[in-house]
């Protein structure tokens, strides 16, 4: 019987999405006319306030990010870092799990960004097509649950006043996975 | 082993890997948490040869061992 090695795709990009990119994607889809449907997930890089660990400095010895000093400052920035090898393979999983469950799924493409991405810019794309839309959009919701949930990608966020503060995917569930929480 | 880290951690450790030798995944926690300050009080988990492990696992030697902060895609 023959076995098929599925082949592991580079989904990271250097800094930003360009929206170009995306026209340009579509647009490479309009040979294939068995697809009916496209489903297109954008993540893009939101101004959150944080709170800052800026040590204030008449106060050096006060440990930062406390309760009484941390003054909320604008996320400017994410600066993406990632498990390169790892989060390739578990996305080669995610992207088989994703066929299997989807079989009609004509095309799956993903996205991520590596290094700085300011706020307001892209930084993760879900792209699926099939011939009916059902397929798709299941599809890229569970594609984008799983690569929150399981894809070892860090985010440093950058604040207006150039201290930094560490992301957490809160949303994801994340009991079982992590130690303590 | 050279253990790799990442996020947060390598920000704590100053460093984005250091070698450390551990029989098991319990013992490298330990020695993890006397290297790396505050370490005790951040979530993190270890995957070995690029697979989340939950429970305590013994190392061989030869395995590529990370230490990860939460996830933070997308």
């Amino acid at each position: 019987m023959e076995t098929r090695t599925p082949k592991q795709r580079d989904i990271f990009v250097e800094g930003a999405i360009d929206p170009s990119f995306l026209a340009e994607s579509i647009a490479k889809h309009a040979t294939r006319t068995d697809i009916g449907a496209h489903e297109i997930f954008l993540g893009q890089v939101r101004a959150d306030l944080q709170p800052s660990t800026v040590i204030p400095a008449d106060h050096p010895g006060q440990r930062a990010g406390g309760e009484d000093n941390a003054q909320p400052s604008a996320v400017q920035a994410i600066e993406y870092t990632a498990y390169r090898d790892m989060a390739l393979e578990q996305m080669t999983v995610i992207r088989e799990e994703a066929f299997s469950r989807w079989p009609s799924m004509t095309c799956l493409h993903v996205h991520h960004s590596l290094g700085v991405v300011a706020a307001g810019q892209l930084c993760f794309m879900v792209f699926a097509s099939a011939p009916h839309r059902r397929a798709a959009r299941e599809a890229v919701a569970y594609v984008v649950d799983r690569i929150k949930a399981d894809l070892p990608i860090f985010g440093k966020e950058i604040l207006a006043d150039s201290s930094h503060v560490w992301k957490v995917n809160r949303s994801v569930d994340t009991v079982g996975r992590h130690t303590d929480r | 082993m050279n253990v790799l880290l990442f996020g947060l951690i390598a920000e704590k450790a100053g460093a984005h890997s250091m070698v450390m030798e551990a029989s098991s995944t319990a013992e490298l926690r330990v020695m993890l948490a006397s290297r790396i300050n505050g370490l005790d009080k951040l979530s993190y988990a270890i995957a070995v040869d690029r697979q989340v492990v939950k429970d305590d696992v013994p190392l061989m030697g030869a395995e590529e061992i990370a230490v990860l902060p939460p996830f933070a895609g997308g």
